[in-house]
């Protein structure tokens, strides 16, 4: 899972034209630190939930690469 | 094959756009509407494996992600959406009633607001640069007598469009409304002679707006002539200056 999230993590940041960071920490913070604006983000969404099958904004925040994780695998194991 | 959802494909002016974009022959037609499926016979003659009618109740606005993650999305990409369907509840404001009023707001606002939230994430994942077009209507830019509540779900839809073509216009998404004046359709099957007589006189070329125009400047806002056209409305109203 996480190898496909860094994948999706790293398209993003070449299709966007920012550079992407040596290592995703889950510490990251997606607006702060990888600069994701909300456009970003909303692919984010959608990309994570066609792969995963989650809508990791639909409820409660999501801020960090950390929260992204656990959104997926609590779906996961759900 | 790359597909344009238009709702309410199964009469009227839905059915003529349906009709058009399967002769075009560009893309494919996804028709959402309550028809069974007899009233489309023909669109699936026409279109063959390039048509799919989904009988779907848009007053059920919960069930649109549903819709789009089961039945839309396996269909493949998305490339536009006509927001067609629409429910006319015509009355004066004294004798506004609250059901009726809240059905109409569901079928013609909340239902098209959440199903262009699934065309976008469509097309995001997909990197579509797709065109949404919305079927307004005169009365949101005139007074009718009746109209007061119909008008103003065509304007909120209004806002919705011009304000999603600032928002996804960056990633080459547009939205634009077509603002037909009066048609001689189903909808307007309620009104007397006298009083489409009286509605016709208020326009510059003294008729009812012809189907066939207002479907050929959807086409025309689907396609990509219009590539650097969005966050606006055309008139199609004979002139209703």
């Amino acid at each position: 899972m996480q190898e496909k999230l860094a994948e999706i993590f790293m398209d993003m940041f070449q299709d966007n034209g920012l550079s992407a960071p040596d290592r995703l920490d889950p510490d990251l913070h997606l607006r702060d630190d990888l600069n994701m604006d909300s456009l970003m983000l909303a692919e984010l969404t959608v990309r994570v939930e066609s792969e995963f099958s989650v809508d990791i904004f639909e409820d409660g925040l999501v801020e960090t690469i950390g929260d992204v994780v656990k959104k997926i695998e609590g779906h996961q194991q759900s | 094959m790359k597909w344009i959802i238009v709702t309410g494909e199964s009469r009227g002016v839905g059915k003529e756009i349906a009709r058009r974009i399967l002769l075009e022959g560009t893309y494919g037609v996804i028709g959402i509407s309550r028809s069974k499926g007899a009233e489309v016979e023909d669109l699936q003659q026409l279109g063959g494996d390039r048509f799919v009618h989904l009988c779907y109740d848009l007053d059920d606005v919960e069930g649109i992600k549903t819709l789009y993650l089961k039945k839309l999305k396996p269909l493949g990409v998305l490339y536009g959406f006509v927001n067609n369907s629409a429910s006319a509840y015509d009355d004066i404001i004294s004798n506004l009633r609250v059901d009726p009023l809240e059905k109409m707001f569901r079928i013609n606002v909340l239902a098209p607001m959440h199903l262009t939230k699934y065309v976008i994430r469509d097309m995001l994942l997909n990197k579509t640069k797709g065109s949404v077009v919305h079927i307004s209507s005169i009365s949101a830019h005139t007074g009718y007598k009746g109209l007061s509540m119909y008008a103003s779900t065509k304007g909120a839809i209004e806002a919705f469009s011009r304000n999603m073509a600032r928002e996804w216009g960056a990633r080459g998404i547009r939205s634009n409304c077509v603002i037909p004046g009066f048609m001689d359709t189903a909808m307007s099957a309620s009104l007397t002679d006298e009083q489409k007589d009286r509605i016709y006189k208020r326009n510059a070329m003294k008729k009812e707006t012809e189907i066939a125009s207002v479907v050929s400047t959807v086409l025309f806002l689907l396609s990509e002539q219009s590539s650097s056209i969005t966050g606006t409305g055309i008139h199609v109203d004979n002139g209703t200056i």
